[in-house]
């Protein structure tokens, strides 16, 4: 099946089989391995992308849905070699421990910032209630998301 | 997963074209998040894909006084749960739709999938049956309109026909309305629910729906009449409750034995009445 | 100091926030196979039949094997395992045979048409009964497995590990006791459920070297234990970790590697890789044991303990080979951070047809203490008395004794680390009631403990080179698992060196490459790869200092190294930079001396000796106890049973914090975590098949589930710690669960003995206390 579509912010015209998962297209046809799957039944969040901006678990879309939408991967957050601020509070903060949930991690924090750019505790909670972690305890996760907030107001 | 023909279709009526062609064989792909999770696991092959997400007119909510809410089957559940309209006027939909799984599913599934699916806990259908929802069909003679409380027939069966394309789902606006729902689930954040349900108050009239207690989500119609123009206090929710007992067919599973779903089941209707007193 | 106790920034943290690092599966190697596996559908069965015709032709199917080709048991203590079912299967999902393919598709299909005959045996799924003496064996030749000396399998049953205390006398104490209590606990098996998979890759080249790539806590682990199996010498086999998803224990031993190795030599070079799914994650990895414990504590009238008698029995699963440890650590720890002069313990190891028991977070020690602080708890309301002030009597102290008789040094911060939390829960106030009246709020303690469990040589090794332009290269093969460990110990060289941490690269997990490391577990690595780090400095030192005294021609003992310089104590003028010296000296003829500077240092903990093994008793079995406690403040819903953590607290004494944030980031992982396992976390089984392997319905903390939480530390030096660092990242889940639980019985009047804490329990529980 032939699709076209965004990927980071460059139109990329591609063939894949209708039964490939859009994380596994992006993982084996674009070696974009920044995007994990850690359960592929859509309830850790490690295979989060933004789909049009909005954080979606990429393991259970097709990679045939993609066509004539705009796919964000962690790969395409940073300009070259500078890094989003959320990349850098995640740092700053100590939000990150083995790393395996980060990528979706800050893509869901990125997917609720631009739509809430002055998010509450609460509702950063609940973003990010979809992206388990077991290393973290989610504490400094949010506090990188609350300062990165503060930054891009 | 097992290989298929996939089509991307732009109106209805080419969809409708595409399930003549091998009804058996199609499913619908709209948001996908339990298609392709049922076909990753092998508990469905089909022939072929016929994804809806193309269609424009499948993706509008509107809402008047006169016509109510219409939520078209393509918009997903994150949309639906902020609109305007819906927190203000069907505000238990609302809750209802912001508890479906994590913000990452809300993003990507939709109402007309989760009530397609048939779930017996599925979340946005106890609200659909104390709204008197009704699904808005094309099928293969034209439109159809099935009310919510007929489209259910069993454990993820519905009365659709296996050409039938679910354009939306359309909510009657009721002057007055209050409403409550209430799920309980192990964890706080992104679980299936262990029970859930719905209540709606108007005038004297109650209407409740539980779900996860029956092979379908349903109303309870016993409750309902025993309320009708009582008082609520102690003694009458009491009694109420107690005919629950006889209105639901809970089972046991992983999540949990019967016993503590009818328990679930008396809790969270009694916790609607309070929120709508 | 310029670098130890410095909250230094993650040295890994660009690679992982820009998903630039490539973790196991993300590798794709030239002409790489997939493999696929055929596991056992029954939890006992003898293997009467393999067909595997079928797979073998299936178009894309390079080869095929099954147990018989590789027989070769295996095991870190206990070698009673193999990579694939042999005679029989001894658990569901146990891998009876595997296939590799050209791609994972169809490696899963070809794996499902290898066709396999059983004989369903008689199984066991409760180690209460497993343990009996007319038990169905399990393991029939227990007596022929090769066993580390100071484990005791009692061959002809299903007991791979018999650990006995005896200290003082327990009949005498019970006789002269005011008051005996006793109480029985169960915690349920649960997984780690790392977020990363285990996932390996394997290739047999043409000259009989072995690679495997693996995400694991211990290469050289890996590597011994593969060497034995497949019988390939240490120099031709590499274990490359490059990066791991989270460990929690999981990932410590072998798992799958052995799995893809067999296949891998039938494949003329080239690699093979098997990543687990989560399903398999859960079934085919390593569980938590679960865990029967019994107490019978006697007290005297003023709370004083005199004596605990209890019991474990391990639910250890098909293979004990990692779990006979798990039983003999809980059995020297026995009575939990609490100084009793009369014990007796008994911890069995015992085999059942339930998922592989393996190393967990903690070690045995949260299950142990499951039971353990709720007894205090129970223990304090039975004399009425406050169950701080019963703790303050019984904890231990400086110049106390531990249960194996060992001197408990001044390095320890029980007490500190009650008071800490104690005061910061305000425990003594009891928690202000929410509105609802359907909603009850509580607070409860529990202190812990936990020392590592290891050989007692258990060694490690560092090496440091110094670059031309002065920075380092640091080499080490302990694993950063997200704790942080590559940080921290670059802080340690940086330190040894005095030069920048930004200027040092650390280099891990390669067995070529990198030195000897016995494991990245035990909460052991801060500890001993970094005295190995510091010897390897004090190498470099001496090194740079005997060329800086012949060029500055002053005496080596007055050189210390500053700022990236060899500078001479008496006159900081006269100095040398480090990189001059990198490759050593040149004089002004011309003519060099020395050679590349290279520093190395090994460090074996010194003085740990076996205790005797009829009373269990010892001087000093382990290095050091790390001591420490919980506050936690927990929200009950009585109505639906629904539990939420509102506050948390920890103290631990760490000896010294190398980095204090991560430290504490570490301690609120384990808040979380130990939340878990206290209100959601329990494998289900049927006739040991588990109905809950996915996260759907295996359910662990989000977001939404966090604590306030607030992370105190002690900083009591560990006296042979590097700058008095003792591990920590076990120790700081120990208490958690038995927190929570003494806030429920705080909050309800009832005591739970077995976790998790699910809302259906809760409610019924209240309905029984209700009647």
């Amino acid at each position: 099946m032939k699709i076209k579509f965004t990927l980071n912010q460059e139109v990329i015209e591609h063939e894949v089989a209708p039964n490939k998962t859009l994380v596994n297209m992006l993982r084996e046809d674009f070696d974009l391995t920044g995007a994990k799957e850690g359960c592929g039944g859509g309830e850790c969040g490690s295979c989060t992308i933004l789909f049009n901006g909005k954080p979606v678990t990429s393991c259970l879309m097709l990679g045939v849905q993609a066509d004539g939408q705009e796919i964000t991967t962690i790969e395409g957050l940073s300009q070259g070699n500078e890094l989003d601020e959320l990349q850098k509070t995640f740092i700053s903060t100590g939000a990150l421990q083995c790393g395996y949930c980060t990528p979706g991690m800050i893509l869901t924090a990125k997917g609720l910032l631009s739509e809430n750019p002055d998010p509450t505790r609460e509702e950063i909670k609940t973003a990010l209630s979809g992206n388990l972690c077991r290393c973290t305890g989610y504490k400094r996760i949010i506090e990188a998301v609350e300062q990165a907030a503060k930054h891009y107001r | 997963m097992k290989s298929f023909e996939y089509f991307k279709v732009k109106t209805v009526a080419e969809a409708i074209d595409r399930l003549k062609e091998n009804p058996d064989g199609s499913h619908i792909l709209n948001g996908g998040t339990d298609l392709v999770l049922r076909m990753r696991e092998n508990h469905l092959h089909p022939d072929r894909i016929i994804d809806i997400r193309g269609i424009e007119e499948l993706k509008e909510i509107r809402f008047s006084k006169e016509e109510g809410l219409f939520v078209g089957a393509c918009v997903p559940l994150g949309e639906m749960a902020h609109h305007k309209s819906v927190v203000e006027h069907y505000s238990l939909l609302a809750d209802a739709a912001e508890l479906v799984g994590s913000g990452q599913i809300r993003n990507v599934a939709t109402m007309a999938g989760n009530l397609c699916n048939a779930s017996p806990l599925a979340d946005t259908a106890t609200p659909a049956l104390v709204l008197k929802a009704v699904m808005i069909v094309e099928g293969s003679n034209g439109e159809k309109e099935i009310p919510v409380n007929e489209f259910f027939k069993g454990v993820r069966r519905t009365a659709l026909e296996k050409t039938d394309v679910v354009k939306g789902v359309r909510i009657p606006y009721e002057e007055g309305l209050q409403g409550s729902f209430q799920k309980a689930s192990r964890r706080k954040d992104v679980d299936l629910s262990t029970v859930c349900a719905s209540g709606v108050k108007i005038g004297d009239e109650y209407r409740f729906a539980l779900g996860a207690v029956a092979p379908t989500p349903l109303r309870l119609p016993k409750v309902e009449s025993f309320l009708k123009g009582k008082e609520i206090n102690e003694d009458t929710i009491k009694q109420a409750l107690d005919l629950i007992d006889d209105e639901i067919s809970p089972i046991d599973d992983v999540r949990s034995t019967k016993e503590f779903r009818v328990h679930l089941a008396k809790t969270l209707v009694q916790r609607c009445l309070e929120q709508m007193a | 100091m310029k670098y130890v106790g410095q909250n230094v920034e993650r040295v890994d943290g660009i690679k992982k926030v820009t998903g630039d690092l490539k973790y196991v599966d993300d590798m794709k190697l030239p002409r790489m196979l997939y493999a696929g596996v055929k596991r056992s559908p029954h939890a006992h069965a003898k293997i009467l039949k393999i067909d595997t015709t079928l797979a073998e032709q299936h178009p894309g199917v390079k080869a095929v094997v099954t147990g018989k080709d590789f027989p070769k048991k295996a095991g870190l203590y206990l070698t009673d395992k193999t990579f694939f079912a042999v005679d029989k299967t001894r658990f569901t999902g146990e891998a009876v045979a595997a296939v590799a393919a050209e791609t994972e598709e169809i490696a899963k299909e070809a794996a499902e048409l290898i066709e396999v005959e059983y004989e369903v045996l008689p199984s066991l799924h409760d180690a209460k009964e497993a343990i009996k003496e007319d038990a169905p064996l399990i393991h029939p030749e227990l007596g022929d497995y090769r066993v580390v000396p100071i484990f005791k399998p009692v061959p002809g049953t299903n007991i791979s590990e018999h650990f006995k205390l005896r200290k003082g006398n327990v009949e005498d104490a019970f006789k002269k006791a005011h008051r005996i209590f006793e109480k029985e606990f169960y915690v349920p098996h649960i997984q780690h459920t790392p977020i990363e998979n285990h996932v390996a890759i394997a290739q047999y080249d043409r000259e009989k070297n072995l690679t495997v790539w693996a995400s694991c806590q211990s290469p050289y682990a890996v590597r011994a234990a593969l060497s034995d199996a497949f019988e390939v010498p240490f120099h031709k086999l590499r274990v490359i970790s490059p990066a791991v998803g989270g460990g929690f224990g999981a990932k410590a031993g072998t798992t799958l590697e052995g799995i893809i190795i067999p296949l891998a030599m039938k494949l003329g070079n080239r690699p093979i890789k098997l990543t687990y799914n989560r399903e398999d994650e859960f079934v085919s990895s390593y569980v938590r044991q679960a865990l029967h414990s019994k107490f019978k504590t006697a007290v005297d009238k003023n709370g004083k303990i005199l004596a605990v008698e209890n019991e474990f029995i391990w639910d250890g699963g098909a293979f004990t080979e990692y779990g006979v440890n798990i039983a003999k650590s809980a059995g020297f720890a026995a009575v939990g951070p609490y100084d009793v002069e009369n014990i007796h313990c008994d911890s069995y190891a015992v085999y059942t047809n339930n998922p592989v028991g393996g190393p967990y977070r903690g070690f045995g020690m949260a299950e142990i203490h499951f039971g353990i602080e709720q007894n205090m708890d129970h223990i304090a309301r039975e004399m009425e008395m406050d169950p701080i002030e019963l703790r303050r009597i019984n904890a231990q102290k400086p110049g106390g004794t531990t249960a194996t008789g060992a001197k408990v040094d001044a390095a320890c911060g029980l007490e500190e680390s009650l008071e800490a939390v104690v005061k910061e829960i305000d425990y003594h106030t009891p928690s202000e009631q929410p509105a609802d009246p359907n909603k009850v709020r509580a607070k409860g303690i529990a202190c812990g403990m936990k020392a590592p469990s290891m050989p007692n040589n258990a060694g490690s090794s560092a090496v440091v080179r110094i670059n031309e332009d002065g920075s380092a290269f640091l080499s080490v093969s302990a694993q950063d698992l997200g704790q942080g460990s590559d940080t921290a110990l670059s802080q340690i060289a940086a330190e040894g060196l005095q030069i920048p941490v930004e200027k040092i690269t650390i280099k891990t997990g390669d067995t070529d490459h990198t030195p000897y490391e016995w494991q990245t577990v035990a909460s052991r690595i801060t500890y001993s790869t970094g005295n190995a780090i510091i010897k390897a400095c004090e190498d470099v030192k001496r090194q740079l200092a005997n060329l800086a005294s012949r060029k500055l021609e002053v005496p080596e003992e007055e050189l210390i190294l500053d700022d990236e310089h060899v500078v001479w104590e008496k006159d900081a003028s006269k100095k040398v930079p480090v990189r001059d010296l990198a490759l050593g000296l040149q004089f002004e003829d011309g003519s060099g001396i020395h050679g590349p500077i290279i520093g190395r240092g090994s460090f074996v903990p010194e003085g740990v000796v076996n205790f005797d093994p009829e009373t269990g008793l010892s001087e000093k079995p382990v290095v050091f106890w790390t001591y420490g406690a919980y506050g936690v403040e927990i929200e009950v819903d009585k109505q639906t049973g629904n539990i939420q953590v509102l506050k948390a607290t920890t103290c631990f004494d760490v000896g010294k914090a190398i980095n204090p944030e991560l430290v504490k980031a570490q301690c609120e992982g384990a808040v979380v975590q130990g939340l878990g396992s206290a209100i959601f976390e329990e494998i289900i089984m049927k006739d040991g098949k588990f109905q809950n392997s996915n996260f759907a319905d295996y359910k662990i903390p989000t977001s939404g589930d966090m604590p306030e939480m607030t992370i105190h530390i002690a900083e009591n030096p560990q006296y042979d710690g590097p700058y008095g660092a003792r591990g920590m990242a076990e120790p700081a889940m120990i208490p958690a669960a038995p927190s929570i639980v003494n806030a429920f019985y705080n909050a309800t009047g009832i005591a739970m003995n077995k976790l998790p804490l699910t809302p259906e329990r809760v409610v019924n529980a209240l309905k029984e206390h209700n009647k």
